[in-house]
């Protein structure tokens, strides 16, 4: 079957305007208590959004303590100020607004959208949250009763979900990129409400906050009235929390998360990767692209295009102040799992001995730059990205500039990425969820076995430090 | 925080759930159920279901603001034209970013299936990406993803639909790319053969290894039983295995002719260019005569159907599926904005009486099936382990009965118009979603220029349609419900029958 393809328009990279992406005008400023504010005024659609982001997050929390951000989060939403937690969820919904308040590894974030007639209140609710949250006991212990069955919930129809995070507490063991930020059974249930006031009083504080409202927002009114609202915040002159960096695991090592019955098994293969500020990040982009980062990739149709084993089959780097993890995650029916292990670890060592060629960059090059721009069409997606230029320090350049990087990426530099920052098939921590009655044989080779029960209150059991 | 739809009916040609994470983005939902979305930046409208977000600023709302109804932009900019073939193009020019949404609606779904080839307009769906006489396996992604484009498509009940994001220069390639796979679909053996590993994988996640996605196949198995809506978008297993080369041929001559698609493209483009290169790879492609049109309507229920499954699980989940209008039924704006009542945020009705008071259960949603046919209206619950399973279903009933009863407040009605309005205004922000706005009203509707009318339409309903919505709908004579316990909890004995049964009339 040969292929004739008939003219097709000029490549991706030749319209100067693909992939481009400036940032619009938005103004920054901060005030003499240390608060972050910025404002970009969007005015296509009447909607304001808004992304306050601060300082902290899981990896600020006590070990043994894992799901506390999470938690304070969750209560913010819970009542402050003059409205219990009905009155603030009608607040918000009563005009149509969201409010929605979650933790990550180093912060926590308050993201909400309201109709821009409703920009006042949205400010108010927004600072009674922060300034004047009422934590109350029952509220906390209705908060995290759910928390903890939502995550037996998830266990029972979506284990594949909590692959990563039984992956970081493998492979991260000892460091806290090792702890669920969701918390587990076990932890939350010994959270108590002076662990949830006390991270309350560590970490909000006016220096630890960035504010960043985007869209068809009043930017005179909102510089004044953010100014009045959070005047009188003190700051907490803490140092920014340095993590330690991860170590990576120089062995192979398995754990195997047992579930009976299961009739597929969902796998994560990982090892630590690179932080934010590597300087090969538009090479490292491409490079994962082509290795496991859309459809085409070597990844992908090994797994799925050519064998049929898998529905899908990815790869990604996390990357935070210091190295996340780069991680592995397909799935494949039980007696296949060996097949589907063996396939994966074989195209890490392909990408490893050289398997990407000039042809497959510029590809990639031409993939990543035409679906840039997606990444940034709505206030939201503004107010996401520059709360998260701050919150890692790295500037405006990072959206701006990336375009050019990504054209000058040549092959000598994804080679040396792949070098560096890919593992190596040998020395990976790899996780599965399933029947481990029907695995411990098949995957015995790959390593020493850890094996725990999925039904398990915690995340990271028994489980011995890899490598 | 809300619970969506599971996924169960729509069925995706990608795997989101495993998307490229190259970047950290620096939140991680805190509920495992919202975890997919915020890690899945470039995969776009992913399992959306077909629920409608319009526009109402209306005088009920709470602010002190006059009501001035922002106008929605773009009904003078939409173009749109027919080919002589039947090939019906719809073009909305917006110029924010030099990118481009298209989405090839095919009117085809699991709904046009019969007993041995349960799953076909899904693994067609699968299908389309793997060859054209023209074209090898893997040209079709390949030739896209060097040009900057990415792609997926999903199946439902009713619809197929092939979603292109690709920069504005990559225009003339994708509608080579997707009239190509229209006229000259190869059917190779092999690869029919591996693909249908592909799809088996996709149930194992979905339904098998998924008490939420095995209930819910159970429940929509139940609910119907002459109507087509019966089956499983994604298949029962045996037909997976079983369907053959001739039917993959005969659907596809059926459904994928140029009269029964419709291509709706938003972004920065130009529509007589669009036209132009349209006419100039779609037009050679014959019409077909229409498909039939289907031939069971569903019969009236006459009674209840209630059933429980054991599974292994330590949360027990509970599911409603009550008869619902078709989407084009005039109630439609009333019928969206009483589920929004029940069970949109956490101060609709539901969760704040289930989940907040009392605590019966960890997480409530609900879902319309807003299809060609008369459907379904569902509502999810998911309990904590050990929940009194019928204490539940009193509460739910007594809930329910009340809205009935007494219908909905100002309050309410007023918060789920903002909700929608506000839901609206969201999608519109961005190309994938006025695509998707513009493709819903022209296939569910019957024009994309109800797009436009539709937010004066939700504005109109008052509390008594929404209440007289209500009435007719959540009526337990026309419901299944589908119960979900651990396999090892202690059963009260008539929930030990496996299978289900009529419990009414």
């Amino acid at each position: 079957m040969s292929v004739a393809v008939p003219t097709i328009a000029v490549p991706g990279i030749a319209d100067a305007q693909v992939g481009g992406v400036s940032v619009p005008a938005h103004e920054r400023i901060v005030l003499p208590n240390g608060m972050t504010l910025i404002v970009m005024p969007r005015h296509d659609i009447p909607l304001v959004s808004f992304n306050a982001v601060l300082r902290g997050g899981e990896s600020a929390c006590a070990p043994g303590k894992s799901g506390v951000a999470s938690l304070v989060a969750g209560l913010l939403e819970k009542g402050a100020a003059k409205r219990d937690a009905f009155e603030f969820v009608d607040a918000v919904e009563g005009v149509g607004g969201t409010f929605n308040a979650a933790a990550g590894p180093e912060s926590i974030a308050i993201r909400g959208q309201f109709l821009a007639r409703d920009q006042k209140l949205m400010l108010e609710l927004l600072a009674d949250a922060l300034l004047r949250p009422r934590f109350k006991l029952e509220e906390l212990e209705n908060l995290r009763a759910r928390q903890i069955e939502l995550i037996k919930a998830a266990k029972d129809s979506d284990p594949s979900e909590l692959i990563g995070t039984y992956g970081r507490a493998f492979l991260f063991r000892g460091h806290p990129f090792a702890r669920p930020v969701i918390g587990s059974e076990t932890s939350l249930a010994a959270i108590t409400h002076r662990d949830i006031v006390d991270y309350y009083h560590n970490h909000f504080r006016a220096d630890q906050l960035t504010l960043v409202v985007a869209g068809d927002v009043d930017s005179v009114w909102l510089k004044r009235a953010v100014t009045r609202a959070f005047a009188d915040w003190p700051r907490s002159n803490r140092p920014i929390n340095k993590l330690p960096q991860p170590v990576r695991v120089s062995e192979r090592s398995v754990l195997l998360v047992d579930s009976p019955g299961s009739v597929q098994t969902y796998f994560w293969i990982g090892n630590v990767g690179v932080d934010r500020h590597y300087p090969d990040r538009a090479a490292l982009e491409l490079a994962n692209t082509l290795y496991g980062g859309r459809f085409t990739s070597i990844l992908n149709t090994e797994l799925r295009v050519k064998s049929g084993l898998t529905y899908g089959a990815r790869s990604g780097f996390t990357r935070g102040s210091v190295a996340g993890e780069f991680a592995i995650r397909s799935f494949a029916q039980t007696q296949d799992t060996g097949k589907a292990l063996d396939l994966s670890l074989q195209t890490l060592q392909q990408l490893k001995e050289g398997a990407v060629t000039a042809e497959m960059l510029d590809s990639a090059r031409a993939y990543v730059l035409g679906q840039y721009p997606l990444d940034f069409e709505t206030a939201m997606d503004w107010a996401v990205a520059l709360g998260e230029i701050e919150l890692y320090g790295l500037g405006a350049g990072y959206i701006e500039d990336y375009g050019t990087q990504l054209r000058n990426v040549t092959l000598p530099q994804m080679h040396a990425v792949i070098e560096t920052a890919f593992p190596s098939p040998d020395a990976v921590a790899i996780v599965l969820i399933g029947d481990a009655a029907e695995l411990r044989t098949q995957v015995g080779r790959y390593g020493p076995i850890t094996e725990m029960p999925l039904t398990r209150p915690d995340f990271d059991g028994d489980a011995r430090p890899p490598g | 925080m809300s619970l969506a739809a599971p996924a169960f009916r729509t069925h995706c040609h990608r795997d989101a759930a495993c998307s490229s994470v190259t970047e950290v983005r620096s939140v991680e939902l805190k509920f495992c159920y919202g975890f997919m979305g915020d890690w899945t930046g470039r995969i776009r409208a992913m399992n959306k279901s077909f629920g409608s977000h319009f526009l109402t600023v209306g005088s009920l709302t709470a602010a002190s603001e006059p009501d001035v109804a922002p106008r929605v932009p773009g009904r003078e900019l939409v173009r749109a034209t027919t080919l002589a073939n039947g090939l019906k193009i719809v073009v909305w020019p917006v110029h924010d970013i030099p990118n481009v949404a298209l989405n090839n609606w095919v009117r085809a779904g699991s709904r046009n299936e019969s007993p041995g080839i349960t799953g076909l307009a899904h693994f067609f769906e699968h299908m389309m990406f793997n060859g054209t006489t023209r074209r090898q396996p893997g040209e079709f992604d390949r030739l896209m993803e060097a040009q900057g484009g990415a792609n997926n498509a999903f199946t439902s009940d009713d619809v197929t639909v092939y979603q292109d994001w690709f920069p504005r220069n990559a225009l003339e390639l994708v509608l080579d790319l997707e009239s190509d796979r229209v006229a000259n679909l190869a059917f190779a053996p092999a690869v029919i053969e591996s693909e249908r590993g592909v799809v088996y994988s996709e149930r194992r996640l979905r339904v098998e290894d998924n008490n939420q996605g095995m209930l819910s196949e159970q429940v929509q198995a139940t609910a119907f039983v002459a109507h087509p809506y019966r089956f499983p978008t994604i298949g029962w297993p045996a037909d997976i295995q079983t369907w053959r080369m001739e039917d993959l041929q005969q659907f596809f001559k059926t459904y994928y002719a140029p009269n029964n698609l419709t291509l709706v493209l938003a972004g920065d483009l130009v529509p007589e260019q669009v036209f132009e290169l349209a006419r100039r790879y779609f037009e050679s492609i014959p019409r077909q005569a229409p498909p039939e049109e289907i031939k069971s309507p569903e019969p009236e229920q006459l009674g209840e159907r209630h059933f429980v499954i054991k599974r292994k699980a330590q949360t027990p989940l509970l599911q409603y599926a009550y008869k619902a209008p078709a989407a084009a039924d005039s109630r439609g704006p009333a019928v969206n904005l009483l589920l929004s009542i029940l069970v949109d945020g956490d101060s609709s009705r539901l969760h704040r009486q289930l989940v907040e008071e009392t605590q019966l259960a960890i997480e409530v949603g609900g879902h319309w099936q807003e299809g060609f046919d008369p459907g379904l209206l569902w509502l999810f619950l998911t309990l904590p382990e050990g929940a009194d399973v019928d204490e539940v279903q009193a509460a739910v009933d007594t809930e329910l009965a009340d809205i009935v009863e007494h219908g909905v407040t100002d309050a309410e009605l007023a918060r789920a118009k903002n909700m929608t309005a506000a839901g609206f205004w969201k999608k519109l922000a961005t190309i994938d979603g006025k695509a998707q706005l513009l493709g819903e009203y022209e296939i569910f509707h019957g024009d994309w220029l109800k797009l436009f009318d539709a937010p004066a339409l939700f504005d109109k309903v008052t509390r008594a349609q929404v209440q007289s919505a209500a009435r007719e709908i959540l009526d337990k004579r026309r419901r299944t419900v589908g119960v979900l316990v651990p396999e090892d909890a202690a059963a009260s004995p008539e929930d030990t029958a496996a299978l289900p049964e009529d419990t009414g009339a």
